[in-house]
């Protein structure tokens, strides 16, 4: 296998337990104990009630597109032979945004508010990226 | 904020060269506030306050400006509002006059990314590389290949061609009014008109935008002089009044909510509009933040010069050019005549209203001129409200 070369994500400590639980392929968002909203990234406080009290909960891994651009060109040499490729911003059905890749679609036929699920991509022994598919019927 | 309307000026403005001039930036800066206190028939001597932006990576810069200068200033500082900082800069210009802080600021901003991205010693910077490594994310965008301005504004496109069936031809027609505007400007980068083919041809950079949608990679400086309109009174030049300002920060986060299709010209404009007692029918000239053609389309709608969704049918209405019904970005904006994140844009609606310009380049009657700002990757936003006096 050809050495990986994108960017690999470096886990604030804030954000280990998210990559740690994508390891095991649980997607995992800060869900506030008192407002029971959800938000990403994590931080210290709910963005929305500002309660420190909030707890990691795995959520669907369903979602929508957003919006989504598609690459021409390349930024990173990792992505040289990739291109064109698309990147979406996804909506989990749980309410917060995510970056991301939606794969097993070519990019021009792809759409907003079209529905997807995540998948699981292990790039390293520490790290699995959450990528996205669509929802086939 | 209402008694502020009409109380401060500006007393002169002034640029640098622009292009690939191959300077650095503050040497731009220094250019360009030079001209524009030449222009005010003003000196260093006069100057007690300098408000200015400098490069992501250059720590204090305004007392790097200062020196420059010759000038201790009485206030000084320094600001980081991205492209809304340039307008940001007048208001606290004004706010410092107001309290008793300065008599006479000068504002500015300078930028060298053609120079840095073109070094031949072999240093060369892509354009992303000019923010400071230590402050490009380490996770939730580059490990999908997530990189930079153009992106995250091309989300908000998308998302509007969605919700409100807007297409790459809307955005042609903001590119090609502005380039036909930078025809009519000896200053402008760009010298050749651009068909609508021309547009399509070029190649995509992060779809939706191509080439054309992106703002231009220059050298470049701009200035202006503020004080109160009582000394203005007694200066060379006719002052340009400062009849409203404003700003409002999606700072939730451009993907957020829905701020990647509606900016802070919202808040921003509706307050600016108050202040000045005006609204977007006195606007004579709009002088909108063009980073990417989009970003003009909903901006437009934002401050009211149209409904929300009705941006693409303006702008094909040929309403921004010359001739239309809002004169937007005559001097070939920053698609067109140079990106100096929206320094440029306050020196043109500033002139435009002086009226110093030939018949083939002046707005007719210019009375009122609105002026935006937007930055931090579609969260910052301000508003300057300029009038004839």
């Amino acid at each position: 296998m050809a050495e990986y070369n994108k960017p690999i994500p470096v886990p604030s400590s804030e954000s280990k337990p998210y990559w740690d639980g994508l390891r095991e392929h649980k997607l995992l968002m800060p869900r506030c104990d008192a407002c029971e909203g959800y938000w990403f990234p994590p931080s210290l406080l709910c963005p929305r009630c500002n309660s420190a009290k909030w707890t990691w909960t795995a959520v669907s891994g369903r979602g929508r597109i957003f919006s989504y651009v598609v690459y021409h060109r390349v930024y990173h040499p990792g992505f040289a032979d990739e291109v064109p490729y698309a990147v979406a911003v996804i909506e989990l059905d749980e309410g917060p945004r995510m970056i991301s890749n939606v794969i097993g679609i070519a990019p021009d036929k792809l759409a907003c508010d079209m529905e997807v699920e995540v998948i699981y991509q292990p790039i390293t022994e520490a790290i699995t990226l959450p990528k996205f598919k669509p929802v086939t019927a | 904020m209402n008694g502020l309307r009409d109380k401060y000026a500006i007393v002169g403005t002034g640029k640098s060269r622009l292009g690939q001039v191959g300077a650095d930036s503050l040497s731009l800066l220094e250019e360009a506030i030079k001209n524009a206190l030449d222009e005010a028939g003003l000196t260093n001597k006069d100057v007690d306050g300098v408000v200015v932006r400098g490069a992501d990576d250059i720590y204090s810069h305004h007392q790097l400006v200062a020196a420059r200068l010759g000038v201790d200033a009485s206030f000084s500082t320094s600001l980081d509002n991205g492209g809304a900082s340039q307008i940001l800069s007048i208001i606290l210009a004004v706010m410092a006059i107001e309290s008793g802080l300065a008599t006479t600021v000068v504002c500015g901003y300078g930028r060298d990314s053609w120079s840095r991205t073109h070094d031949k010693g072999g240093a060369g910077l892509a354009q992303n590389d000019l923010i400071p490594a230590a402050q490009r994310p380490r996770e939730h965008g580059p490990e999908f290949g997530h990189f930079g301005a153009v992106s995250q504004h091309a989300f908000g496109a998308r998302r509007h061609m969605f919700e409100y069936g807007t297409t790459r031809n809307d955005f042609a027609a903001v590119a090609m009014a502005f380039r036909e505007h930078a025809l009519r400007n000896s200053d402008a980068v760009m010298k050749k008109s651009m068909s609508l083919d021309d547009y399509f041809r070029a190649r995509l950079v992060v779809d939706p935008f191509g080439l054309f949608d992106c703002s231009l990679n220059t050298d470049g400086a701009g200035a202006v002089v503020v004080t109160s309109t009582g000394r203005a009174r007694a200066l060379r030049q006719t002052p340009v009044l400062i009849k409203g300002f404003a700003s409002h920060n999606n700072t939730k986060g451009w993907i957020q909510e829905d701020h990647m299709i509606s900016t802070g010209a919202v808040e921003s404009g509706e307050r600016a509009f108050r202040m000045a007692g005006l609204g977007p029918r006195d606007v004579d000239t709009a002088q909108i933040y063009d980073c990417f053609t989009y970003m003009v389309l909903t901006q437009l709608e934002d401050y009211g010069f149209c409904k929300k969704g009705e941006g693409g049918a303006f702008v094909r209405s040929g309403a921004l050019r010359l001739d239309g019904a809002l004169p937007c970005n005559t001097s070939g904006g920053q698609l067109s005549e140079a990106h100096v994140e929206g320094m440029l844009q306050i020196v043109e609606g500033a002139r435009q209203l002086q009226g110093v310009y030939g018949p083939e380049r002046q707005v007719p009657h210019a009375e009122i001129a609105l002026i935006s700002g937007h930055g931090g990757n579609q969260v910052c936003h301000s508003t300057l409200i300029l009038g004839k006096a």
